[in-house]
């Protein structure tokens, strides 16, 4: 008996006599929900590895066990939940995108456009080296630009890190995840059209960042108002901020934009209009948390559901290999005159090596327009979104310590010789 | 960037010294054999008198939620690649700065070294997508996150004062007035006591710590109370006695140098000056500059008319004016050392104000008192501005990142 029909007769059993009044899916994805806190506990105290790391491994066992609760392309409250996991994040993540910054220090917006331009073309040319048709290898290497923020924003959070690496590798991460969002969305209502001419290739692109753009604005205009009236650091606040955001992302989704990029424009839109410091994260917290921990573990449940073979594997690695490398290289090159040392660009290289839910609501993108190139896409995106959610967590806890940017020491908690006290 | 214009006697040394409040920790190991331990203490150097030096450490922030950030390295790294006065040097933990002026002669002198580093400051902070603050305590962070600067001597003193060095961070202003000799400057110290507290209302920047209002107006100095040997320098005017002391206080073991002391004002022999500790750092260079310039007009004023001589009864009522002035500032009671009288230390600053003007008009200073006199008239010093950012916005995040304008001139 394999361990997909030993779930499956157990399913049955339990359906027998269990009756919950939310139905029995919801009784699994609290457990599953429940089993991912409880490892990413443990192997953060017992390994020192960041949490999202536990969260994987479980959504992967799970999905490789033949787990039906989130079906590959993602549909309905699964690609919602994931939708709204990402803006959450990257919501934060544009109220952290320092446009004066670029003003100031121009050579970081040229580390940003390096990094991600050598990543595309990096991808691509190992794809096409190793046979794959342009129409596959091209959504794949837009793809490979996205830095997960998500995870990143994660390792930050365990290792209680702040410091230049830290703060560029989120900014150059949020700025690929713009890039990518707003070319993959668009790419994706393109792919079966081929489209001849620069402004037949351009027109959904300005689509996709109007529409985008727009829905960004209501959220950022109505966040501004709320703040001439409400605290920043109210629960109630919080509440709003979250409740607003998902009324976004369904909005946005509907009418044809990117959720993710409304979000992430909404977040640099607010950040202008009111430049006081955000002191809601604080606030936000469980909520918060909660959210993006099911967004780890539903990417994993997806990712693991690909057809693992050892051809793919090699693509694979060639993928992840090259997009690294090229990472590393674009910030590197771009690095004189950006006030970093080389040790510290190439560690920002290192901490952006992480995939996750942008790169799958991108690669559902595809898979939904065209069936029969989604399937290819998705053998080789899959496996590397999966290896990368977990790889690029480690690489970048491994560089946030690597340049001393963590408050905490790389030891397992349980290990570790300095006590963590709690009133 | 070193100093030498008229120290002839320290010309391959700073008036200020490339050290920093954490370089008065002790931390090597001791000779088992008191007699062994005796250090002599060095000479007295020569020093122009009335001449200034200015040190001022600084937070570096950033610009997302305005809690402090590990960028020293970086800004150093920056800043040594633009020619300065003065010098700048890492401080005990990584977002702390310290800049410092070559030697001055006025607080026109001050404002006008003060001025090109603290645009290079501005410059560098907004390469780096950070900002650069005053006050004497940053207002929320906590004490517990704070990284030790990497470098030995601060790793070693970490772990010999294991929190304390953490909870050090704090940020002051020094200043420095140079003394025709070793005794006048101890004279000068004793005279300098008495006005303790008007250093300390005039700075005070230092209300809110860990996220709290304190009640102090200048909470920083309850910091630096936690360190063996802070306080008052010991009653002696002569150099020859204050030798004998020393070299009894190296016999014990518990001192080695000049650096474990950490009074509230100590002589610098290498550098011919007595250094004044208990400034919190104001929130714009203006200000610091302003207070340079009231300490060198009592300097003059002491040197010049003697006005009266230093007692060790002064110190009775030391620690109770010292006390007042941190927790209420401006509005502090003064309890006057010779006569016992008690007054508001506003009008005791205002008088001492009045008391001064011959000899700031004589030291380019009328300006630099002018301001100060109309804060004082006006019951502001920072703290208050402080206090009343935090009253309108509720959101200490808000305060500093205001603060960070007012240091750029922008607010």
């Amino acid at each position: 008996m394999n361990l997909t029909s030993l779930i499956n007769d157990l399913l049955g059993f339990w359906s027998e006599w269990l009756r919950p009044s939310a139905g029995l899916p919801t009784v699994m994805w609290s457990l599953l929900l429940a089993a991912s806190a409880a490892s990413g506990h443990l192997v953060q105290r017992y390994l020192g590895l960041p949490k999202v790391v536990g969260y994987s491994i479980v959504g992967a066992v799970v999905g490789f066990a033949g787990f039906e609760g989130a079906i590959w392309p993602l549909r309905g409250i699964s690609l919602f939940l994931l939708e709204l996991g990402a803006a959450v994040v990257l919501f934060e993540a544009g109220g952290r995108l320092p446009l004066r910054w670029f003003r100031h220090n121009p050579m970081v917006l040229v580390q940003s456009l390096l990094e991600a331009t050598l990543t595309y073309f990096g991808v691509l040319w190992v794809l096409q080296l190793l046979g794959l048709p342009d129409p596959v290898a091209n959504p794949i290497a837009l793809m490979a630009i996205v830095a997960s923020p998500a995870v990143l924003s994660r390792v930050i959070m365990d290792t209680r890190a702040s410091g230049p690496v830290t703060e560029r590798a989120m900014t150059l991460a949020t700025l690929n995840t713009f890039y990518a969002l707003a070319l993959g969305y668009a790419q994706a209502g393109l792919i079966e059209r081929a489209p001849q001419t620069l402004l037949q290739k351009l027109y959904p692109v300005a689509v996709v960042l109007g529409l985008s753009f727009v829905i960004g604005a209501i959220l950022a205009l109505a966040l501004r108002t709320a703040l001439r009236f409400m605290s920043p650091t109210s629960e109630s606040t919080s509440i709003l901020l979250l409740a607003l955001i998902a009324a976004g992302a369904a909005l946005t989704a509907h009418v044809g934009g990117s959720a993710p990029l409304a979000a992430l424009i909404g977040g640099v839109l607010l950040k202008t209009l009111n430049p006081k410091p955000w002191a809601w994260q604080r606030q936000l917290g469980t909520a918060a948390s909660l959210l993006t921990m099911l967004m780890f573990v539903l990417v994993s449940i997806v990712a693991a559901q690909a057809d693992w073979t050892l051809p793919v594997a090699s693509v694979v690695l060639a993928v992840i290999v090259v997009r690294l490398f090229a990472k590393i290289a674009g910030v590197a090159i771009a690095n004189p005159g950006s006030g970093a040392s080389w040790k510290q660009a190439f560690w920002v290289g290192c901490a952006m090596s992480p995939l996750s839910a942008i790169a799958l609501l991108i690669a559902s993108n595809f898979t939904t327009a065209s069936p029969l190139l989604g399937t290819m896409i998705t053998q080789v995106a899959l496996p590397s979104i999966l290896l990368m959610e977990v790889m690029g967590a480690v690489l970048a806890t491994v560089a946030i310590h690597a340049v001393g940017e963590s408050s905490v020491p790389w030891a397992p908690q349980a290990f570790s010789t300095t006590e963590d006290t709690q009133r | 960037m070193t100093a030498s214009m008229g120290f002839p006697d320290s010309a391959s040394t700073p008036l200020v010294p490339n050290t920093t409040d954490s370089d008065d920790f002790r931390s090597a190991a001791l000779p088992a054999d008191p007699a062994s331990r005796v250090v002599k203490l060095e000479p007295f150097n020569r020093s122009e008198a009335l001449s200034l030096g200015v040190e001022l450490e600084l937070q570096l922030v950033n610009t997302h939620d305005y809690d402090l950030a590990p960028y020293a390295e970086d800004m150093l790294r920056l800043m040594a690649q633009t020619p300065l006065p003065g010098s700048v040097v890492p401080e005990m933990t990584s977002s702390m700065i310290e800049i410092s002026t070559d030697i001055c002669h006025s607080a026109q002198d001050v404002i006008t070294q003060l001025s090109p580093i603290r645009e290079a400051l501005i410059k560098n902070a907004d390469k780096l997508n950070i900002a650069v603050v005053g006050g004497g305590t940053h207002a929320f962070q906590q004490w517990h996150e704070r990284r030790i600067y990497d470098k030995p001597r601060f790793r070693e003193l970490s772990e010999l004062y294991g929190y304390l060095s953490k909870q050090f961070t704090i940020f002051g202003q020094h200043v420095h007035i140079g003394c025709p000799d070793a005794d006048a400057a101890l004279l000068m110290l004793h005279r300098m006591s008495r006005y303790i507290p008007h250093f300390i209302a005039l700075s005070a920047s230092s209300p809110f710590v860990q996220g709290q209002d304190t009640q102090f107006d200048s909470a920083r100095l309850n910091s630096v109370f936690a360190f063996p040997l802070s306080g008052r320098a010991p009653f002696t005017l002569s150099w020859k006695e204050f030798e004998a002391y020393f070299e009894r206080m190296t016999r014990t073991g518990v001192v080695r140098s000049m650096k474990d002391f950490y009074w509230d004002i100590r002589p610098k022999p290498e550098f011919g000056t007595i250094e004044i500790r208990v400034f919190d750092t104001p929130l714009t260079v203006e200000r610091a500059a302003a207070l340079a310039g009231y300490v060198q007009s009592l300097a003059a004023w002491f040197l010049q008319e003697q006005p009266f001589e230093p007692t060790e009864d002064d110190y009775l009522v030391y620690t109770y004016n010292r006390f007042q002035a941190c927790r209420f500032g401006l509005d502090a009671v003064y309890v006057d050392p010779a006569s016992g009288q008690h007054m508001p230390l506003r009008d005791h600053i205002l008088m001492t104000m009045t008391q001064l003007e011959w000899h700031s008009e004589a030291l380019n200073a009328t300006q630099a008192l002018g301001e100060l006199r109309t804060s004082v008239e006006a019951n502001r010093n920072d703290a208050r501005w402080l206090r009343e950012k935090q009253g309108k916005e509720r959101l200490l995040a808000e305060v500093v990142r205001q603060a960070a304008l007012r240091f750029r001139g922008a607010a």
